[in-house]
Order: structure tokens, then sequence, then C-alpha cells
């Protein structure tokens, strides 16, 4: 496997095109937004699922930025490890394309109110989105001058798998473009 | 707005000629920015809402190539334009980023300012022809560079022409500008003279 190169600007410019992209999805129909192909998610359930993911790594992230001390030679720039590359692989599309399916954990699956979606529902749902990713955008811009050296935290699925702040925010990053191609293919399925 | 800033704007705008009222109006649409050491001012992925003139600082303008290394198209300094100006017309998301390399000092106007002075004055339509031309015929002359000269020849070039405050920012943004390795420029640095 390749080395896997890290920046924070990297990251920055895809979590740009991540809300560059869902923004504008507030303007369709609730109709478009809550309706889903045959055995998958709707837009809105995407969405909410984006929001519980990165919500288990809120306080694992915050405790690693106060342990993290500045860096005197400019923005970092982050080898990944063997195994946290392995995982971030794995979520990485390939070629505009999921590589695989991954079957969802329980605690990561969205509950939305199955029949009832309200437009205050719809509202809610983009504004947690677009505020939780906006806030990993700015916890990632203030890491870029301090050094990326700390204890390692366990990522969502369990301390078999440990990261560093850098791989954690790639390791989201490509959870949520792996995500905005399954929004892609939603949409295509009601053209 | 402090007499040295009108200085720098006038200077800068030389061309125009302004009615007192006008000139106020005009000093008064600019507001001053500061940004730390290595502040990203517009990001990637973000739509320019400025175009800046420079008062104090050095600032990179950077885009990622498909391994997401920096590949550094210019720089701004002190008397110099400054933005990601496509952006900013066009109002669509930048692909490039511009960074503050040393901490930095930018007057800065709004697009619909930035407009309005060419709706107003006809003097401004002057001034980008020549801002323009002159800018067209900087990129020709660096494309130039690029295809023709060596990397000691580039070295030595754009060391010649660069000012004072370009040579003490980082080697790697000064290498990726002239499109060589940072251990290239090192060495060119360290065994050339200019």
């Amino acid at each position: 496997m390749a080395r896997l190169i890290l920046t924070p600007e990297h990251q920055i410019q895809r979590l740009n095109s991540i809300l560059n992209k869902v923004a504008p999805l507030q303007q369709r129909s609730a109709e478009s937004l809550t309706t889903a192909p045959p055995k998958s998610w709707n837009v809105l359930e995407v969405l909410a699922h984006l929001s519980i993911a990165l919500k288990t790594y809120d306080a694992k992230i915050e405790k690693a930025l106060d342990e993290v001390k500045d860096a005197t030679t400019g923005s970092w720039s982050f080898k990944a490890r063997v195994w946290p590359r392995f995982v971030i692989e794995g979520q990485r599309p390939k070629d505009k394309k999921r590589p695989f399916k991954i079957k969802t954990l329980k605690r990561f699956e969205p509950i939305l109110p199955s029949e009832d979606f309200s437009k205050a529902t719809v509202d809610l749902v983009f504004k947690e989105f677009l505020t939780s990713y906006g806030n990993l955008k700015s916890v990632i811009t203030e890491s870029r001058t301090k050094q990326m050296r700390h204890p390692t935290f366990s990522s969502a699925i369990g301390p078999i798998v440990k990261f560093y702040l850098p791989e954690a925010f790639e390791f989201l990053i490509c959870h949520a473009e792996r995500h905005m191609l399954q929004i892609d293919e939603i949409l295509a399925s009601q053209d | 707005m402090v007499s040295s800033k009108a200085t720098l704007l006038k200077s800068f705008f030389k061309d125009i000629s302004f009615s007192e009222e006008q000139e106020e109006t005009f000093l008064s649409a600019w507001q001053e920015y500061s940004f730390k050491q290595n502040e990203l001012i517009t990001e990637a992925g973000s739509l320019e809402k400025k175009f800046y003139v420079v008062v104090d600082g050095v600032q990179a303008i950077y885009l990622l190539n498909q391994r997401g290394e920096k590949v550094v198209l210019g720089f701004s300094y002190a008397g110099s334009p400054s933005g990601i100006f496509d952006s900013f017309i066009h109002q669509k998301p930048a692909d490039t980023f511009l960074e503050a390399l040393k901490p930095s000092t930018l007057l800065g106007i709004s697009r619909s300012d930035y407009l309005g002075f060419f709706e107003n004055n006809p003097d401004f339509d002057k001034w980008a022809h020549h801002f323009f031309r002159d800018i067209l015929f900087g990129r020709l002359f660096r494309e130039v560079e690029l295809l023709t000269l060596s990397a000691e020849e580039r070295y030595i070039a754009f060391m010649q022409r660069c000012p004072e405050a370009l040579k003490v920012i980082p080697q790697k943004y000064l290498a990726s500008y002239l499109n060589m390795k940072p251990e290239t420029f090192s060495r060119l640095r360290a065994s050339v003279l200019y």
C-alpha cells in the first residue's frame, strides 16, 4: 500500500466540498429528501448518520487537541500508520464509487420519525450536519499549527483501531465522502 | 482611514482621478484585516469575499495536486494585490488557498464595492486595462521561465528580481514556486551566487 501523507489543507478543501454539496440540498422538496430506494436510507437519514458518527469523536478530538503543543514549523504533515491507513482506505471512495458496502453498527443508525418528516425535522437534521462538520473544519484549522504528538485514542469501533488526530480527521472525511456518493445514488434513483 | 493607507491605495490606483467626494467614498470602502503567520486567509472550496491590497507581510497562493501536495502559484507582499480573483469575480468556490506566510495586514473591499467603482468612475476601466495587462505579461514571462530555464537559471532569475521580503519565507514555498524540490533549492542556495 502506498504511503499516505495527510495534510490539514487537503482535509479542509475536501470538507468545504462536502459542505458545499450538502448546503444546497436544503432547497430540495421534503419528498425528495425522504424518499429512499429499496434497502437504502434516504438523504436525511444519511446526514443524520454522519452527524451521529462525528459526535462519537467530539470528546476524543477535544481531549487530544488540549494535549498538543504549538509547532514552530508551519502546518503539519502526517504519515498515516499502517493499520489506521488500512481502515481509512476502507472508507475512501475509489473512482467515485463505494468499493464495497459496510454494515452499519446499530448505534450509528439514524433514528428519525419514520413517517412524520416535518419541516422542523428536516431543518434540524441539516442544522446538526452543517454545524458539526463546520466545527470539524474549525478544529482541523485550529490544529494546523500544532505538533501532532499526543496519546492515540480509540476509534468509534473500539481500541482495535487507535488514531492520532490527522488519522481520525481523515477517517471521518473519507467516511463522509463515501456517504456523499450514497446521496448521489439516492438522488439519481429519483430521476 | 489613516493617511499611510490612503497613500498606499492612491498609489495602487494611481491612474484614477477622484473628486473629493469620490475619494472619500473610495477610501471608506476599504477595511483593514490582520492575519497571523500561517493563517489561511482564503480556503480552497470557499468563496473569496475580498479584493486585497497588501499593507504588510507575505502571502502565498497555492493549490493542492492530486497527492494533496502544495503547488505554489505566486506570492503577494507589501504594495501588491492579493486574493483569489477568479472566485472573487465569479463567486464560485476557490480552487486555491491564500495563506499568510508572515504576519500580514491587508486592505480589502467587498465585491459590490469593487464593481461599484467601475460603474461610477470610467477611470477604473483604464486602471483595469493596465493592471490586467501587467498581470498577463507577468504570468507569460513566468511560463517562459518555467519552460525554458534550468533549475539553476530559474533560481538565479528569481532571486535577482524578488523583493527581500520573499527571501525569508520557508524554502519549501520558494522551491515549489520555482518547480524544484526543496533539496534542490537548498543546494542552489548554498552554492550559487546571484
